[in-house]
């Protein structure tokens, strides 16, 4: 059997991993990096990237729609029409360019990339099987970066009609009825986008409302989007069982059992960290409940071992991942570093997009913080007004006694790209008069960001 | 301080202030309201029909909302059918679009009365005049006139059109910026004389809705003033969008004839002269200061050799109680640039410490894609002779822009070679304006560029190629 010694073995190529990879490479470190599917993990082939691809296919799809009535900005067209099997083509298109890019990139960095699925033997060894038959990788540091996996309902199991995310991003056709059963991001965005599309959207939710892990002034414009694209949000509502054939689906809503038709049923319920089939087992780490516990530098409870991304839990996103990546491969390389982000933002790209960065107002009232608290709408923003998006907010929260920033979030069309302005001004320390004093150019929807910080100094000037 | 002064609606006001704004462009409204909010009788002259000057009745607002709905139809003419959309019979109604502009203006500059009215700051309405250091006449736009005495008088009467010598503005065949905005038919063929900010985006706005667009520029790249790289880069996004750019050239004649006018221009080294008859003249050559009729020899302002009002750093001019703020003082002729000095003005006034700092005030051009940019450009870090180490990264290798189809432009950082603080940041891309709030922060905090790669960034998102040049300023990118 092949053996390959190496200074790191990164299991898993995903953001997490692949990140880690390029970047111990870069420091000159010999590495290995093993996935059993094209390189870019859940994040390029199956989630942030084709997921944004056809939502924002759908949104330009939504803009026709919109042109075909009356319209204030006097563009019209004749029955606009999308072939969903040329949307996602060229969604795939985009993903396997991204595919070659990461092995190009791995390659440029001098990281070796085996195609196989691996399973770890001992702390040091990995097994992989690949197309030309079993390899062993020898290595003194391994990274583990398995990422994680759609949940699946005990009485709903993926199959036919029933499908999760990743299946979602590949449908031949826009589906006439789609069941979503979960009102998280995942859940909403891909929806969103269906609806976009022409599908008729119900929404399962079990909680008390949509979003539940932001609060519910963040949720409130998008529940009214929601409404506003002709989807159903059932609350409180808990998805029992489907027929045989996958065409209905049982719901138990707070007044009795009901049931739903549907051409697909989406299961978006969460995801849950890759712990199993990989050999997680053999080197028996402390866990952290369901998924691996690590410390400030992502070390796990075996020396040598660190783990990254999805695999060690909450919040499960790509730029967490790549950051925690990025550092492990550092600190193999001999640097200080400890993973210390003030801001891990967050971004749901609804529509309108939701970002939060830091602290939310509960969070920081938890935490023990006196806050002073500043709310600018867009409805007073001149750019939202000539992009038509006046729609939102942009919250920030500071502290009351010495005005340091603690959190920001908004609401908004195109919201996302505030978002590094809103991390940096964190991770700077800023304190509302910094946010302030800072020149922001007119007109852009940043300057709701300035005026939040204005408005929680009691003189905002545009409200 | 001066404790707030209630000012009750429909009473007999009395003629004396605490500060008097004249102008109510982004900078005198803001400085106004900033006033009133510190407890200082305020009144604002303004002998427009409509407050928010410049920006919000011929500017900024009217421009980007012309650049929204034109950007929307060349979106479905081009970019469309890549998506897997296919739409037919597309077309637009230029009235519908000029009304609706007309109604964002209305809302806006409706919006700013509101502020008066919240903030309880007095509209005067008519063209002011200094007759002494604290007086100034209004010749009132409803007949008669009125004389106030201020305590404090900030000039905010901001900037106008510059004409080219022996060229006539009629607004309708050769128009300025005012009139690109109210074209109606759509000409078939345009001149835009500059290609500056402004002609560029109006320049945009008409060929997006199919008019034949020739830039003709007297400097050898577009956006003078910008970044060296920028203005090649984007100069060639232009011309593959179908925009004609006659560069290093220079307008000798205007003519208007009967359907149209005949532009002839000029290599500005010397040779062939070209002429061209299009439909409409669009002159953007920039703006210049003003102050006329404001009575200002009077009272003895000082101005520098560019007609601008001179100021100390807490804008005060050299008659005491005068201050000036905006596009009539030094600085870029920005509205962002004139609310944050307003806001200064308005606080020294009032005894506060306002401070705006100049190096670092973001510029935004709102094209597609957008180029915006805060700081030092590379030419002005040579020139000065800084040794800076320059990272950039291109949005073809961005997720986001990607999904988008978007991948045109790049961001570039400029950061100190010795202290990696960061020094300019410069940036062409479908959403740069948003995403100089950014690196204007970064800058404000003297930020190094480690400070933004250390920075957790969204993904996907476009900013994360802020953070890859960041990076890239230290060689070290991650995904590229
Ligand atoms: C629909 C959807 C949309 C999303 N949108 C966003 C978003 O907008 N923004 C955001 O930040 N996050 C988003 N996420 C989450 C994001 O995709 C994850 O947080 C991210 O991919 C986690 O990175 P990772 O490297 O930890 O793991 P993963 O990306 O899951 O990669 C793990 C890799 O490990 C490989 N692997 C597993 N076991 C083995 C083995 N035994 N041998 C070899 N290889 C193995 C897998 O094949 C996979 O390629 C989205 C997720 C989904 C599903
Ligand atoms: C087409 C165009 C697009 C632009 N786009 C942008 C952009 O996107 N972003 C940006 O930052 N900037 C933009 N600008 C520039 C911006 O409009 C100016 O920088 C800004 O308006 C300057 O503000 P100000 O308050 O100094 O003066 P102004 O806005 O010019 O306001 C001055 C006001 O004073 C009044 N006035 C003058 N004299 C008197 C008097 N004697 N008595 C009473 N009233 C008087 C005038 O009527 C006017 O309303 C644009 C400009 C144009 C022309």
């Amino acid at each position: 059997m092949k053996t390959i010694n190496c200074k790191v073995l990164v299991l898993g190529a995903g953001p997490g991993g692949y990140v880690a990879a390029i970047r111990a490479g870069q420091l000159g470190l010999d590495t290995v990096i093993v996935d059993g599917q094209a390189p870019g993990g859940t994040c390029l082939n199956v989630g942030c990237i084709p997921s944004k691809a056809l939502i924002h296919a759908a949104d330009e799809f939504e803009k026709s729609m919109h042109f075909t009535g009356e319209n204030v900005l006097g563009i019209s067209v004749r029955a606009p029409s999308i072939d969903l099997s040329k949307t996602i083509e060229w969604k795939d298109s985009i993903v396997k360019r991204l595919n070659s890019g990461v092995a190009g990139l791995l390659k440029k960095n001098k990281a070796q990339l085996v195609k196989g699925w691996g399973k770890m033997v001992d702390g040091k060894t990995c097994l992989v099987a690949t197309d030309e038959g079993d390899v062993t990788i020898k290595a003194e540091n391994v990274i583990l970066a398995t990422g994680s996996v759609p949940v699946e309902i005990p009485s709903l199991p993926f199959g036919g009609n029933i499908i999760s995310s990743t299946e979602a991003l590949s449908l031949d056709g826009v589906p006439e009825k789609l069941v979503v059963i979960g009102g998280g991001y995942i859940g909403l965005e891909l929806g969103t986008a269906y609806a976009k599309m022409g599908a008729k959207v119900t929404v399962v939710e079990a909680a008390e409302r949509i979003l539940p892990q932001y609060d519910a002034d963040l949720s409130k414009p998008i529940m009214a989007s929601l409404k506003d694209l002709g989807i159903e949000v059932l609350l409180n509502t808990k998805a029992k069982a489907a027929n045989e054939d996958g065409t209905a689906l049982t719901v138990e809503t707070t007044d009795g059992d009901k049931t739903l038709e549907a051409s697909k049923i989406l299961v978006t319920v969460g995801r849950r960290a890759k712990t199993e089939g990989f050999g997680l087992e053999e080197l028996d780490l402390t866990m952290n409940g369901r998924v691996v516990a690590i410390n400030d530098k992502c070390e796990t409870s075996m020396t040598g071992v660190y783990a990254i991304g999805d695999l060690t839990g909450e919040p499960m996103l790509a730029h967490r991942a790549m950051a925690q990546g990025e550092m492990v491969a550092e600190i193999i390389s001999g640097m200080n570093r400890t993973f210390d982000k003030v801001s891990i933002p967050a971004v749901c790209f609804t529509d309108p997009e939701i970002v939060t960065a830091g602290l939310s107002p509960e969070e920081a009232e938890a935490a023990g913080y006196e806050t002073k608290i500043g709310v600018f709408p867009f409805a007073a923003n001149g750019r939202a007004m000539t992009m038509e998006a006046e729609t939102g907010f942009v919250r920030i929260v500071a502290r009351k006694d010495n005005h340091l920033v603690l959190g920001i979030q908004a609401v908004g069309k195109g919201v996302a790209e505030l978002s590094a302005a809103f991390s940096l001004a964190l991770e700077m320390g800023a304190c509302l008069e910094d946010v302030a004093g800072t020149i922001h150019a007119h007109p852009t929807q940043s300057e709701g960001f300035q005026e939040a910080a204005l408005k929680a100094l009691g003189h905002a000037l545009h409200i | 301080m001066v404790p707030p002064v209630l000012v009750k609606k429909g009473h007999k006001m009395s003629d004396t202030f605490d500060v008097v704004v004249i102008g109510a462009g982004p900078g005198g409204y803001v400085a106004a309201i900033r006033a009133a909010q510190l407890g200082l009788k305020t009144a604002c002259i303004e002998k427009r029909e409509t407050l928010g000057g410049t920006c919000l009745n011929v500017g900024c607002m009217p421009s980007k909302a012309l650049l929204h709905a034109s950007h929307l139809y060349d979106e479905a003419n081009h970019d469309f059918e890549k998506f897997g959309l296919s739409v037919k019979g597309l077309d637009y109604d230029i009235e519908k679009v000029l009304a609706t502009k007309d109604e964002t203006v209305k809302g806006l500059t409706g919006g700013i009365e509101f502020l008066f009215k919240k903030n309880k700051v007095e509209w005067i309405k008519g063209a002011g005049k200094f007759t002494g250091k604290d007086t100034i006449e209004v010749a009132l736009n409803e007949g008669g006139s009125r004389t106030i005495t201020a305590k404090n008088t900030i000039i905010a009467t901001g900037s106008d059109v510059a004409n080219l010598p022996g060229v006539e503005i009629d607004e309708k065949t050769i128009v300025s910026s005012t009139g690109a905005l109210e074209l109606n038919p759509v000409p078939k063929s345009m001149v835009v004389i500059g290609g500056g900010v402004i002609g560029l985006e109006l320049g945009s706005v008409w060929r997006r809705f199919g008019s034949e667009v020739t830039v003709v520029e007297f400097m050898d790249q577009v956006l003078p003033g910008m970044d060296m790289e920028v203005r090649k880069n984007f100069g060639r996004m232009l011309k593959k969008q179908g925009m004609t750019l006659k560069l290093s050239s220079k307008v000798t004649a205007v003519e208007k004839t009967g359907k149209g006018a005949k532009v002839t221009f000029e290599p500005v080294k010397g040779g062939d002269a070209t002429t061209l008859e299009v439909d409409v003249v669009l002159v953007s050559i920039g703006r210049r200061p003003y102050t006329d009729g404001l009575g200002l020899e009077t009272i003895g302002v000082e101005m520098d050799e560019r007609s601008r009002i001179k100021i100390g750093h807490d804008f005060s001019t050299n008659v005491p109680g005068v201050y000036a703020i905006g596009d009539v003082v030094e600085g870029p002729m920005l509205a962002h640039k004139a609310e944050d000095e307003g806001v200064a003005a308005a606080e020294n006034i009032a005894g506060l410490t306002g401070y705006v700092n100049h190096d670092v005030i973001p510029g935004v051009v709102y094209t597609y894609p957008e180029v915006a940019s805060v700081g030092k450009t590379e030419e002005e870090l040579k020139e000065a002779g800084v040794a800076y180490n320059a990272g950039k990264f291109p949005f073809t290798a961005n997720s986001r822009a990607k999904a988008n189809l978007a991948t045109d432009g790049f961001v570039k950082i400029l950061a100190d070679k010795e202290t990696d603080r960061v020094l300019g940041v410069h940036i062409i891309g479908a959403d740069a304006g948003n995403m100089i709030a950014q690196a204007a922060t970064a800058m404000e905090f003297g930020a190094s560029a480690e400070d933004i790669a250390l920075t957790c960034h969204a993904h996907p998102t476009e900013t994360e190629a802020m953070k890859e040049a960041a990076l890239a300023v230290h060689k070290r990118t991650i995904h590229m």
